[in-house]
C-alpha cells in the first residue's frame, strides 16, 4: 500500500538501546479503518514499535508518517496525541479517585488549562458524548462508581472509553486481555471488533484465543522486523512462526 | 480559659493550617517537599510591609498584590528551576528549594538587614464578649479569611472541573498525560497556588507579629509538624493538623509551661511518627510482593 493511502506507515525504522536492536528495518502498514493484531514473543520488538509511534521514542533511521503526510518522528508525544493516535498501556491508567462518568469527562476534547478549566460548566452535548460512550464500553451502569471499585476488566474498558472521548483516529491497544476473566476477554474482544467499525485500531496481545475471535489481519514481529502476516491460520502455518513463538 | 486558650489556638492555628496546605498542594502534585517554603511565607508578609509602610497602599490591595506576585514567584520558580532538574533525584529539587528560600531571605535581609519592623495596626476590628471569652479583632479577622480560603479551596478542587483535572494529576501523571492534560502547566500552577497560599499566611501574619528576614523558619517547622499529624499528603489532614496544633500550643503553654509552646511542634512530630507515622488522615501504604 501506498503512504499517500495508508493512515500508518512505517518503512525501515530502527531503533538501538545500547547496541541492541530493538527494531530492525521494521515496516508496517495499516488502512484506514483497518483493526491489526501484532504478536510476537517478548523481546520483537512489539513495546519499541508502540513508544516510536507515540513518540516516547525517537527511531535511530527508517519513515514514520501518520495520515500519509505527517511525519511523527518530528513530533512529541502530546502532539501526537492531539493529532489522533491514542494509546492503552497494558496496566489501566484510569482515575480510580473519580467516578466513572467524571473519568469520561476528564477525558473529553475539552479546554486543558487551569485557568481556562475554572469556569467550564458541561455541556449538554458533552453530557449526551459521556451517556453514549459509557453504554459502548459497557459501563452505563456503573457510572456514578469509584473507578477504584471496577474489575480489572472494566478498568480496561474505562481507558478504552477514555481514549475514545478523545476521538482519535487511531487505538493503540496493549494487550487488552491481560489479567481478564473468560467472560471479560469475550466481551472485550466485541467491543474492539464495534470500535473498529469507525477507527482504525493496533491490538498488541499474547493470547492467541482472543486473536482468534478479532477475525483480523496478523502480524507477526520477531527480533525488531516483520516475520510473517496474514491470516491467523496463515501465520500459524508458517514454520518459521512456529519455531519462534506458537512452538515455545 | 478553656474556651478562650482553644480560641487562640485555633486562630494560631488557622495560619499553620494555611503554610501546611500550601505545602501539601505543591508536595501532592509534584512529589517535592518544598523547604524553602517558609521564606514564600516570610516574602508574602514583606511584600505586604513594603507596600502598605513605604508606599503606602492600604492593606487590603496591598494583601492581594504580594499575593499575586508570590503566585508569579511560584510559577517563575517552577518554571525555571524545578522543571530543568525534575528527572533528576529528589535530593536535588529539595535542595533547590532550599536555595530558593536562602536567596529571598538573603534578599530581606540585605534590605533590611537583621532589624524587627513592626508593621502598623490593620484590623481595626471590636473586640467580641460571649461571657469570659474574648475573641479578638486579630482572630477574628484571621478565622474569618482562612475559613472562606479553605471553603473557595475546597470547593474548586471538588466541584469544578480544574479541581477534577487537579486529582487527576494527583493519581496518576501518566494518565493525565494520555488523556490530553499538560502536566507541566499543572505542577507550575500548583507551584503558584502554593506560594500565593503562603503569602496569604504571610499576610495575616504581618499584622500580629514582629517581622524579620528569618520568621520563616519557624512557620515551616510548624507546616510540617500540622502535615506530619494530618498526615503527609492530605490536603483535608493539613487543615485540620494545622488547627490541632495551634490549640496544642497553646494548651501546652497554659496547662504544663509557657516554655512548651517553642518545641510543642517538635515534640507532636516526634510523637506522631513513633505512634502513627500516616497521621490523622495518612493513607497506609501496602507494598505488593
Amino acid at each position: 500500500m501506498a503512504r499517500s493511502n495508508s493512515l500508518l506507515y512505517l518503512d525501515g525504522v530502527s531503533v538501538s538501546f545500547d547496541g541492541f536492536k530493538a527494531l530492525n528495518e521494521l515496516s508496517l502498514t495499516i488502512a484506514p479503518g483497518e483493526m491489526r493484531a501484532i504478536i510476537g514473543p517478548n523481546g520483537a520488538g512489539k513495546t519499541t514499535m508502540m513508544d516510536v509511534i507515540t513518540g516516547k521514542t525517537r527511531p535511530d533511521s527508517g519513515d514514520v508518517y501518520f495520515n500519509g503526510t505527517v511525519d511523527l518522528t518530528g513530533e512529541d508525544e502530546a502532539s501526537i496525541a492531539e493529532l489522533g493516535i491514542g494509546r492503552k498501556f497494558q496496566k489501566p491508567t484510569v482515575f480510580e479517585g473519580h467516578t466513572v462518568a467524571d473519568n469520561l469527562e476528564l477525558a473529553l476534547k475539552a479546554p486543558r488549562g487551569p485557568f481556562a478549566t475554572l469556569f467550564h460548566v458541561i455541556s449538554g452535548a458533552e453530557k449526551k458524548r459521556i451517556d453514549y460512550l459509557l453504554d459502548r464500553i459497557r459501563l452505563g451502569p456503573k457510572r456514578g462508581e469509584l473507578a477504584a471499585n471496577l474489575s480489572h476488566g472494566q478498568k480496561q474498558w474505562l481507558e478504552i472509553g477514555m481514549l475514545l472521548a478523545q476521538d482519535p483516529k487511531l487505538l493503540l491497544v496493549d494487550e487488552p486481555a491481560a489479567g481478564m476473566t473468560d467472560a471479560e476477554t469475550a466481551e472485550t474482544a466485541e467491543l474492539l471488533k464495534d470500535i473498529a467499525r469507525d477507527h482504525s485500531v493496533v491490538v498488541v496481545e499474547h493470547d492467541m484465543v482472543f486473536v482468534r475471535s478479532l477475525e483480523v489481519k496478523v502480524t507477526v514481529l520477531h527480533e525488531g522486523s516483520v516475520l510473517a502476516e496474514g491470516s491467523l491460520d496463515h501465520v500459524s502455518a508458517d514454520e518459521r512462526v512456529v519455531e519462534v513463538y506458537l512452538g515455545r | 480559659m478553656f474556651l478562650q486558650l482553644t480560641l487562640s489556638g485555633v486562630s494560631q492555628g488557622a495560619i499553620y493550617a494555611l503554610i501546611a496546605l500550601s505545602l501539601t498542594v505543591v508536595y501532592r502534585s509534584t512529589t517535592i517537599v518544598s523547604f524553602g517554603h517558609g521564606d514564600f511565607v516570610m516574602a508574602g508578609a514583606f511584600l505586604t510591609y513594603v507596600l502598605v509602610v513605604a508606599i503606602g497602599v492600604a492593606f487590603l490591595p496591598a494583601s492581594l498584590v504580594a499575593i499575586a506576585v508570590m503566585f508569579l514567584i511560584g510559577v517563575a520558580f517552577s518554571r525555571g528551576l524545578v522543571r530543568p532538574i525534575r528527572g533528576g533525584p529528589h535530593i536535588g529539587l529539595a535542595l533547590m528549594s532550599i536555595s530558593f528560600g536562602f536567596m529571598l531571605r538573603g534578599i530581606a535581609r540585605t534590605v533590611w538587614g537583621r532589624e524587627v519592623l513592626p508593621m502598623p495596626r490593620v484590623f481595626d476590628i471590636e473586640p467580641i464578649f460571649i461571657g469570659s471569652v474574648v475573641i479578638t479583632g486579630d482572630a477574628l479577622f484571621i478565622i474569618s479569611i482562612v475559613a472562606v480560603l479553605l471553603v473557595v479551596f475546597f470547593t474548586v478542587l471538588h466541584f469544578t472541573d480544574v479541581g477534577k483535572m487537579v486529582q487527576a494529576v494527583y493519581q496518576s501523571e501518566r494518565g493525565a498525560r494520555l488523556i490530553g492534560i499538560n502536566v507541566e502547566r499543572f505542577h507550575n500552577f500548583s507551584w503558584g497556588v502554593g506560594a500565593a497560599l503562603g503569602a496569604v499566611a504571610g499576610v495575616l501574619i504581618a499584622p500580629i507579629s514582629l517581622l524579620h528576614p528569618d520568621l520563616g523558619a519557624s512557620f515551616l517547622i510548624k507546616g510540617f509538624a500540622a502535615m506530619t499529624l494530618g498526615g503527609f499528603g492530605s490536603l483535608a489532614g493539613a487543615v485540620l493538623g494545622g488547627l490541632l496544633l495551634g490549640v496544642a500550643e497553646q494548651y501546652a503553654g497554659a496547662y504544663i509551661d509557657t516554655t512548651l509552646i517553642d518545641i510543642t511542634a517538635y515534640l507532636l512530630i516526634i510523637a506522631v511518627l513513633l505512634i502513627r507515622p500516616r497521621g490523622l488522615f495518612g493513607r497506609k501504604v501496602v507494598v505488593k510482593v
